[in-house]
């Protein structure tokens, strides 16, 4: 029997989270906060890893085990699977989602700062907030790909890329 | 009747074992496990062997003592669990479904946000479950 989770509950945890990590915890320590929360991340998909894997036969190369993330792995947590899957042969594997859930009812708060300084300057400065924010939210679900794949046998870092907004992409490395 | 039941971790750590038997004989017990662990490792290093039962999880009967029957199931994760019994003649869905059920049940374990990863498994829902699921062995399908 699954037992499901309210979208928005998620999201605001996820927030939530985010928040009390880089504004009062670690305030004056940004990768500080970041290491945190992507542990945060690593524990749980640790423990998912071991849920979602039950039932089925065990993985014989990286490949099969990438494509379990980015099938199964992603439907359980987001009900949608990986968009685009690249890799180069050689441990290097991208994971592109076109519609993160996580981004996608982002917004930045324009009221504070920007407020003295001219039209173009502070859009600029949005701008670069609202990556900043994003960028630390999806500390977390790199650490949950990390944690999945570290738990079945495959150390490996994982960053993201957020050039095009609400896409996404997972880099995936694989330590040899 | 089950003697003897262990999780065994990645790298061959104990993370639960249990013996039910009345007699003093839980570190015969233990060695078995220990022994047994050879065994997993061979059978996963020489996939030939085990034909076309590649990667399944349930590795099967893993060896026969004179007085024991050692089953084995590992999962994704390189978690081993392993059975230790006395019945002579044990039908494998029945120890399939023995290796479900206690697979589920450790998964809830782990899920626990308190418990370690990598460390022994102390809660007490967890023993308990496990024993029922020992009680339970074998009576589903025959009764």
């Amino acid at each position: 029997m699954g037992r499901e989770v309210s979208e928005s509950c998620v999201d605001n945890l996820l927030i939530e989270m985010v928040s009390s990590y880089c504004d009062r915890f670690y305030a004056n320590k940004p990768e500080l906060a970041a290491r945190r929360i992507e542990a945060i991340g690593y524990q749980v998909g640790h423990q998912l890893s071991e849920r979602y894997t039950m039932e089925r036969p065990r993985f014989s190369d990286h490949l099969e085990a990438i494509k379990f993330i980015c099938k199964d792995f992603w439907s359980e947590i987001f009900k949608k699977q990986i968009d685009n899957l690249k890799t180069n042969h050689r441990g290097t594997f991208v994971l592109q989602d076109n519609q993160f859930r996580w981004l996608m009812h982002m917004s930045i708060d324009p009221s504070s700062d920007g407020s003295g300084l001219s039209h173009d300057a502070s859009g600029a400065l949005v701008d670069n907030k609202a990556a900043q924010a994003a960028s630390m939210r999806l500390y977390f679900p790199c650490g949950i790909i990390r944690g999945a794949l570290t738990n079945l046998g495959i150390p490996c870092a994982v960053s993201a890329d957020i050039s095009n907004l609400p896409a996404c992409s997972f880099v995936v490395r694989i330590k040899v | 009747m089950i003697v003897c039941v262990a999780v065994v971790g990645q790298q061959n750590n104990p993370l639960y074992i249990q013996s039910f038997t009345e007699a003093d004989d839980a570190l015969k017990l233990h060695h078995i496990v220990h022994c047994s662990l050879d065994v997993v490792d061979e059978r996963v290093n020489n996939p030939k062997k085990s034909g076309p039962m590649l990667n399944e999880t349930f590795l099967g009967l893993l060896y026969p003592t004179e007085n024991y029957k050692v089953y084995g199931f590992l999962t994704n994760t390189k978690v081993k669990f392993i059975l230790v019994t006395t019945d002579l003649d044990v039908r494998d869905a029945d120890v399939r479904n023995f290796f479900r059920k206690f697979h589920a049940a450790y998964v809830d374990a782990v899920s626990n946000p308190f418990h370690v990863p990598g460390k022994k498994i102390t809660s007490k829902t967890f023993a308990e479950r496990v024993s029922n699921i020992v009680k339970s062995f074998g009576m589903g399908s025959t009764g």
